[in-house]
């Protein structure tokens, strides 16, 4: 009885292993679909969120819907349609290999081990991470985290790094940026450590932004890149040439100034040596 | 576009004692949270088959209020909502103190216990009235009698159903992820965040909670056997399984 049921749990895997193997590149598949279906989030202003007005917008949803969009239409011809799911650090790699998702435009730093398993496009934001935490907190960085409460978002690198160099330091990990937020307003964790700009964006959004203060120096480096599925060159030439073309006529600018700049959601300005590293990033035609 | 397997992650390096570590931390939990909620259960159960109105109320309140709103408000209630109501410095001793696995055991014990209260009610209500009748003519107050005669019997009528709830408990726990407690579930999560492999680390998850549950189901099957009262109760062919 148990050797046959062992039996088909084996059977029940090899299936859903085998079905991930499908051979069919994924500008077939919107091709086919007239879709291009993307992972985001919705709680990661100003990159993925959901605003005011109960829409679905952000940095990286606009460089997708204007940046690689129009290179799709063109190169196949028709109106792509697009659609956003959502999307979690611990769900997005899943996502892409199932084929839920054709590609994951959120928050997600381009890593060496992460390149094992997911292809990324060029760099399209540059950050690193700091702490959140209430105005005149002991906290001022990395230094002074010993033995505090302190916590992060599940399945980011910034977890990784405190576990890695201040081991007595009390990490409570989150599953999402709002629950980690609640702990930090709530006096739970002293501090919450993300990317700078998340934290940025996060205060911005605060009901009161002034009590809260983003600081330390960035103890991390996370450049952000656009995951696609591994070895489909023909749809990371897409997306890459949409975000060149971007970075050469001003768009991607544009789009900066929309959600980082003076007016924009989240004022963040883009340093001289950030805005030539990504322009470098473009080849010639 | 391949996925490559690579199940020898989940032995190499930390991963091995990641999943141990969550697999201690799921046991704690719910064990914890398991003894909470066959007290909570026990009580609100027997009240709510008592002969004294204001009794019957004030269980059926608890069961009703706990049981109908998600585990996972129940979660945020216990960590987020709770804390603020105690003193400061209890406040401050907890929150050094894993506070967050606390309010886990709290809001799992809680909210099962008021499904225990159900399922004990039910064993209580199947027992014949004359067995009632027999404890109160051989003069035993209604304490006794249920102390003695009605929870006892109670209690082995309803071992499949309270350990269909046993189960459900432990894998109940993994909600408890979403305030940081680094229980099984939190862990297989952990791994694929270092490793980025997903499957692996849900295979593991995944086995891992089905020989835990196997391993409680069978024992109470054990356990429903030996405690079983010959004559008593209508066993059948039902303990083969």
């Amino acid at each position: 009885m148990k050797r046959r049921f062992c039996f088909w749990l084996i059977v029940l895997l090899g299936i859903s292993i085998a079905d991930l193997s499908r051979a069919e590149t994924t500008l077939e598949k919107i091709d086919k679909s007239g879709t291009l279906i993307i992972g985001t989030r919705t709680g990661s202003p100003p990159f993925a969120y959901v605003n005011k007005n109960n829409e679905w917008v952000g940095f990286s949803i606009d460089l997708v819907e204007k940046a690689i969009l129009p290179v799709l239409n063109k190169k196949l011809n028709k109106q792509i349609k697009l659609e956003k799911k959502e999307s979690a650090p611990q769900t997005r790699i899943p996502l892409l290999q199932s084929n839920a998702v054709d590609l994951i435009a959120e928050t997600m730093t381009d890593t060496q081990s992460r390149r094992d398993n997911v292809d990324f496009s060029l760099t399209f934001f540059v950050t690193g991470a700091q702490f959140l935490v209430k105005k005149g907190g002991a906290i001022k960085g990395i230094q002074t985290i010993a033995g505090k409460r302190i916590a992060a978002q599940q399945g980011s690198t910034n977890a990784k790094i405190i576990r890695e160099r201040v081991p007595s330091a009390k990490l409570l990990e989150f599953p999402d940026q709002p629950a980690a937020f609640q702990a930090l307003a709530q006096g739970q964790v002293q501090g919450y450590t993300n990317d700078g700009i998340q934290l940025a964006g996060l205060k911005a959004k605060a009901p009161k932004p002034d009590d809260w203060a983003v600081v330390g120096e960035f103890f991390s480096y996370e450049p952000y890149g656009i995951a696609m599925r591994k070895n489909d060159s023909d749809f990371r030439q897409a997306v890459n040439v949409g975000l060149m073309d971007a970075l050469a006529s001003n768009l991607y600018f544009e789009i900066y100034d929309k959600w980082f700049g003076p007016k924009g959601e989240v004022p963040y300005p883009l340093l001289p040596e950030t805005k030539r590293f990504l322009q470098m990033q473009v080849v010639p035609k | 576009m391949n996925y490559q397997l690579n199940w020898s992650i989940l032995w190499s390096g930390q991963t091995g004692g990641w999943l141990l570590n969550g697999l201690l931390t799921t046991l704690e939990i719910s064990s914890l949270a398991w003894l909470l909620a066959l007290t909570l259960g026990n009580v609100a159960g027997a009240l709510r088959t008592a002969p004294i109105p204001p009794f019957r109320w004030l269980a059926s309140a608890y069961v009703e209020f706990f049981r109908n709103v998600p585990l996972l408000v129940w979660m945020f209630f216990w960590y987020f909502g709770m804390p603020p109501l105690l003193p400061q410095a209890l406040q401050d001793w907890l929150l050094d103190h894993g506070a967050e696995f606390w309010a886990g055991v709290c809001a799992l014990g809680v909210y099962h216990g008021a499904r225990f209260s159900e399922v004990i009610r039910s064993g209580i209500q199947s027992i014949p009235k004359t067995q009632f009748e027999a404890a109160h003519s051989t003069g035993l107050t209604v304490w006794q009698t249920y102390r003695l005669i009605i929870v006892p019997i109670a209690l082995r009528l309803i071992i499949p159903p309270a350990t269909n709830e046993t189960l459900n408990l432990i894998k109940n726990s993994s909600v408890a992820l979403t305030i940081g407690v680094a229980e099984l579930t939190f862990q297989t999560r952990q791994i694929e965040t270092y490793t980025a492999k997903a499957f692996e680390a849900l295979a593991a998850g995944t086995v891992v909670y089905l020989v835990l549950c196997l391993a409680i189901s069978t024992l109470m099957a054990v356990v429903e056997r030996r405690v079983a009262i010959p004559g008593m109760i209508a066993q059948g062919n039902a303990s083969e399984f």
